[in-house]
């Protein structure tokens, strides 16, 4: 839902389906709805579900458009739905916030049942956060439920949703970033071996973890005759309580890891604290941006004062735990402007998938209007060797304007960087860092934080706007 | 009623054959549970009434 490469031209990640397709025109992102859907898409709308949905905020919201449709053909209708102002991917998600994408899809599952439609998909990728909300954004997930059938998207959910969430919660919360080397979630035969012997006496990671992955094992390429295939409506309802509880049982606490603790044990006074707290309201009251990166966030309270403005602000930190606590007092405060995500800057998300081109890679989904970068800049050019050109050549092409603290070398942080390996940085100084970002970008202000020798800088890229 | 025969993601067999048993057995468990609820109403005791689904809150706490 991102990227408008042509004029008129499908999304690289809307394939799979034949029921309709994704495609962007003059900057708009329509959805083709195929001849083949036509049935349920009139169910869809007539039953009362997609009311139903989009009020509980489950179901992303569109509406029927005279478009020329991208496939002639092929064309039932073309509708237009809302557009999600930032794509993230599961590997990208919290416990918390992939457990709620788990939890939401169950019920839609529920509520379709009872307007006598099941989701046929059960793809984590199609869950997006819109307004700090776990929502559906494939308007065409549903077919038409005939009592009998089963759950078509059984093996899905528990690949996409159950195994992760049981490893976050039971194994390591790391665990997650397997999502990232498979697609289409974690091979469960994989998660039955890693979970711990224990899992064996949980009732439901046992039937839909370990005897699955044995069933898949056995039962490989076996043809299931229809039959026998059979299963009642309270079977169904059955299977899906017993998911939701399955799933609502797994618990991960963020404990005490990296950062999460951070802001006790800074080296700086509450003065210095708010100051930098005023500049960015300052500066992001000024420049109004509507998209905000806040690189290496933490658990987010500078993400708060810039998204003041009104701005959709991406908070992202490479700590599991400040990003479980990000958005869990998102939840709490109900935030809907701020998008807590997991990223490793020093490696940030590839563009995965077939032709490399399903999703896409983080610093392609920008470019924002302003990026913060605070007290990051010595974890990247001294922990991570980062030369200070190739960061500002970096910060330069992912956003507009740029918030950047400066940590010199004889602060605190950074000794503790230095202090158990050789000092390989001369350039590492106030007048080094300028003249590299000298080089992409206009510095516009440069503040002295008070009671502190860190320095704030706001600056504007260089780079033409072709490159953003 | 239109029903697709083949989905167009393949839902593995062993996943629909395990799902088809241990359904099988979760909804006797509902079943159980809604006559249970019947038997004791025959004796007047009223069951918590279960909230609808359209007022369920799926997010965790």
């Amino acid at each position: 839902m991102t990227s408008q490469k042509q004029n008129s031209s499908q999304l690289a990640s809307s394939f799979r389906d034949p029921s309709g397709f994704l495609f962007s025109r003059d900057g708009v992102l329509y959805r083709q709805v195929n001849h083949k859907y036509e049935q349920e898409y009139a169910r869809l709308m007539e039953s009362g579900l997609y009311d139903k949905l989009v009020k509980a905020r489950l179901l992303i919201p569109h509406v029927e458009v005279e478009q020329t449709p991208a496939e002639v053909e092929l064309a039932h209708k073309i509708i237009r739905p809302e557009r999600v102002p930032f794509i993230s991917y599961p590997y990208e998600w919290s416990f918390g916030q992939l457990k709620d994408a788990a939890l939401a899809t169950l019920s839609i599952q529920r509520r379709a049942l009872k307007a006598g439609m099941s989701l046929k998909d059960a793809s984590a990728y199609n869950i997006q956060f819109m307004r700090g909300k776990a929502t559906l954004i494939d308007t065409l997930s549903f077919e038409i439920y005939k009592e009998g059938q089963p759950w078509v998207a059984y093996r899905q959910f528990c690949q996409h949703f159950l195994a992760p969430l049981a490893l976050m919660a039971l194994r390591d919360v790391r665990l997650s970033q397997l999502l990232r080397v498979y697609i289409d979630g974690v091979p469960l035969d994989l998660a039955s071996e890693l979970l711990p012997q224990k899992t064996r006496f949980n009732f439901g990671l046992l039937t839909h973890i370990h005897l699955h992955a044995g069933a898949q094992k056995r039962y490989s390429g076996a043809e299931v005759k229809s039959r026998a295939a059979s299963m009642s409506q309270q079977a169904m309802t059955g299977l899906i309580d017993s998911l939701d509880s399955t799933v609502r049982k797994l618990e991960w606490k963020p404990g005490g890891t990296e950062w999460g603790n951070y802001y006790d044990i800074t080296n700086y006074s509450d003065a210095a604290f708010e100051h930098k707290k005023h500049l960015v309201r300052e500066w992001s009251g000024r420049l109004k941006p509507s998209l905000v990166w806040d690189l290496g966030a933490n658990n987010g309270v500078f993400s708060r004062v810039a998204g003041q403005v009104g701005a959709l602000v991406v908070s992202s930190d490479i700590d599991p735990t400040a990003v479980e606590q990000n958005y869990r007092q998102v939840k709490d405060e109900k935030t809907e402007s701020l998008l807590p995500l997991l990223i490793d800057l020093t490696n940030p998300s590839p563009s995965i998938g077939w032709a490399n081109a399903e999703r896409d890679s983080f610093g392609t989904r920008g470019p924002a209007n302003m990026v913060l970068a605070l007290a990051l800049i010595h974890h990247l050019a001294i922990s991570n060797n980062v030369p200070l050109l190739q960061v500002a050549d970096f910060f330069s092409k992912i956003g507009k304007w740029l918030v950047i603290e400066f940590v010199p070398k004889m602060d605190s942080q950074v000794q503790k960087l230095l202090v158990s390996r050789e000092d390989i940085f001369p350039n590492y100084t106030r007048e080094g860092f300028e003249a590299a970002f000298c080089q992409r970008f206009r510095i516009a202000e440069a503040v002295n934080v008070r009671e502190s020798q860190r320095v704030l800088y706001l600056m504007e890229s260089l780079a033409r706007p072709s490159d953003h | 009623m239109h029903f697709t025969p083949l989905p167009y993601l393949d839902p593995g067999s062993g996943s629909f054959l395990i799902q088809l048993l241990i359904a099988a057995l979760l909804g006797l468990g509902v079943a159980l549970r809604a006559s249970w609820g019947r038997i004791k109403g025959w004796f007047g005791v009223k069951s918590q009434p279960k909230a609808d689904d359209d007022d369920d809150e799926p997010e965790t706490k």
